[in-house]
């Protein structure tokens, strides 16, 4: 198929997550966020209800044609579709994702649209594909008319916050994150690899990896959306304890405001609950260095901690009246 | 909770005054963002001091925004870009202070079914974000007012809740030309239920804020003659008959901002360091900008007039 020394096999895969608080009062059931995930007629939303719930949506496609980001101002120009899906976590953490894989080399030419559709999530480069460059530039963010995946997942956000479900009564403000990441293939014979996590100001997160071959630019996509998840968790806890200004105020108000936390968010730690079998260990690294799940428990133990302190002088008030 | 900052006329200090409501939001500990839709005249900017804002809203503003051409408007982190020295030192235990930029280069313009989408999605998103959205309007019925008011209006937007503030001078003009802005013929309370606004709700979330209101007791004038200050305690008193008759009378106010020789000078924000150390600004201000910001949400002054 197609021009000789030209595969369609991908090399890069790159992808944004936004990741949010649902803006409703009450957590979706598996039914609601069924209703609220079915972006397509034609193919139903997935819902898995263990080990947590978690509603993935199908995907829908935008055709791109523009240069794609890079950090050496090659100016590459590429044609296809990038894919986008979203996510919600229990009912509460909503995610949209937009995503693309790229092969070594494409036509010189622009063909038919048809070309283009077969390939979903496909975008080929006008000759050959600075690999490196083209991972830099969508990490770093593309500029105005290069290939945007911020603009497309917001978008289809935007969408689904327009939904006659959600009521926009969220129980806590908390901020948006951003997970920005870029998978080359790793070398023949190596398994997958997480090279990288940082965080940038902003909300920004970034990712990079190294995945076989065979590994699906959608498992990649599954694993970054639980990294963007957890990472979130832990920005949102961590403000809200700030804001709290626990130990600078006395009673109960600081406990008070951090009351969301339990209602809402601490059951929601659960780590590679719906991670492809193949790319589960990549949490490993994280959880050595900088330890995700370590400084989970510090702030969930902080939390519990004010509530039993603030809870002894309304035992000790109860036990005297009873008296 | 949002806030429309609206007035009939420029030079009110809408502006002014708003950008320092925001900031003591900010400083007792809310998440503020200050939007500046006043699209013909973008001073936020020079309010907060923040010189890198204009740069950077040369062409990524609120306007680019809703016209589409970028996907998401400019955010300056007012606490850390900002070339005031008071301002720069973040006090602890403050809010995050985020400006959205107008364009320098942006106009009014209509409100088609595309623009005013953008508009809702930003103020939906804005509203899970931060406790407190400060929108400046340009003066009169303009196109951000109508733009608001249509997008308050949309069915995503019923669990938003939003308030009005229209801003005026203390004078026999201004006080005739906010009532009018309001429950004119082609007033916001009208346009608002062409749009679908209920009358009694919409009316139940304005509120009037008289600014660079001299006070006839206050020190400033304690020189005058006692003819001029006669005369200007009969002006006050004729202009709160005159508000009064123009149902814009005190159960509709929320509060007033006291002349400050330093806002008639230059618009800036108000720091205690003002009040307190240098002693440029009045006392009264910074309070009356306290009390002011307040009672924003505070229901007791929102209850049916």
């Amino acid at each position: 198929m197609g021009t000789p020394g030209w595969s369609a096999r991908p090399v890069l895969a790159c992808g944004e997550v936004r990741t949010c608080l649902l803006p409703s009062f009450q957590a979706l059931d598996g039914r609601a966020a069924a209703q609220l995930l079915r972006l397509r007629a034609d193919e139903p939303v997935r819902v898995s209800e263990r080990p947590n719930l978690y509603a993935l949506s199908p995907d829908v496609l935008t055709g791109v044609d523009c240069r794609l980001p890079t950090s050496n101002g090659a100016k590459v120009r590429a044609v296809g579709t990038v894919a986008a899906r979203a996510a919600l976590t229990e009912g509460r953490v909503l995610q949209a994702t937009a995503c693309f894989s790229a092969p070594a080399t494409g036509p010189d030419t622009r063909r038919p649209w048809g070309h283009y559709l077969v390939r979903p999530g496909l975008v080929e480069p006008f000759g050959k594909l600075p690999e490196q460059a083209a991972a830099e530039g969508v990490l770093r963010g593309g500029e105005r008319g290069e290939l945007d995946l911020g603009m497309i997942a917001e978008s289809l956000l935007a969408q689904l916050l327009r939904h006659p479900l959600l009521d926009h009564k969220p129980p806590f403000k908390s901020r948006r994150t951003h997970l920005r990441w870029a998978a080359r293939r790793a070398p023949r014979g190596e398994g997958p690899s997480l090279e990288r996590f940082t965080l940038a100001e902003d909300g920004l997160r970034t990712v990079e990896l190294r995945l076989p071959e065979e590994t699906p630019a959608a498992a990649a996509a599954g694993l970054c959306e639980d990294l963007a998840l957890h990472d979130w968790l832990l920005t949102t806890v961590v403000h809200m304890l700030d804001n709290s200004r626990l130990g600078a105020v006395d009673g109960p108000s600081a406990v008070l405001a951090l009351r969301p936390a339990v209602d809402h968010l601490l059951h929601l730690w659960m780590p590679r609950a719906h991670v492809d079998r193949t790319l589960g260990h990549l949490w490993d690294v994280l959880e050595r260095e900088p330890g995700f799940t370590r400084q989970w428990q510090t702030l969930v133990q902080r939390i519990r901690d004010q509530l039993a302190v603030q809870a002894i002088p309304l035992l000790h008030e109860a036990l005297s009246s009873t008296r | 909770m949002l806030v429309f900052a609206a007035s009939d006329k420029g030079g009110t200090g809408r502006s002014v005054t708003s950008a320092n409501l925001a900031y003591h939001r900010a400083l007792a500990g809310d998440d503020v963002c200050y939007l500046d839709f006043d699209f013909g005249s973008p001073t936020a900017a020079a309010v907060f001091d923040v010189p890198d804002a204009r740069q950077a809203a040369e062409d990524r503003g609120l306007h680019s925004y809703l016209v589409g051409d970028v996907g998401e408007p400019v955010r300056i982190d007012v606490w850390s870009d900002t070339e005031h020295r008071v301002l720069r030192n973040r006090p602890p235990g403050s809010g995050r202070l985020v400006l959205m930029p107008g364009d320098l280069s942006g106009g009014e313009f209509a409100t088609t079914e595309d623009n005013l989408r953008r508009c809702v999605d930003l103020l939906l998103r804005l509203n899970s974000e931060f406790d407190l959205i400060v929108v400046d309007l340009s003066a009169g019925r303009s196109y951000a007012v109508d733009m608001v008011l249509e997008a308050t209006s949309q069915r995503e937007m019923r669990g938003v809740e939003f308030r009005w503030l229209v801003f005026h001078r203390w004078t026999r003009q201004h006080v005739a030309a906010a009532a009018s802005l309001v429950f004119g013929k082609r007033g916001i309370v009208a346009g608002g239920v062409a749009r679908g606004h209920e009358e009694e709700a919409l009316r139940s979330v304005i509120r009037f804020v008289r600014a660079a209101v001299p006070d006839p007791e206050s020190a400033l004038w304690s020189q005058v003659s006692a003819t001029q200050s006669a005369w200007m305690r009969e002006c006050d008193r004729d202009l709160k008959q005159l508000a009064s008759s123009h149902g814009i009378g005190y159960s509709l106010v929320l509060g007033s901002v006291p002349l400050e020789p330093v806002l008639q000078w230059r618009e800036q924000l108000i720091t205690d360091e003002d009040v307190l150390d240098s002693q440029i600004a009045n006392r009264e201000t910074w309070e009356a900008l306290s009390e002011l910001a307040g009672r924003l949400t505070d229901d007791k002054y929102w209850e049916q007039a």
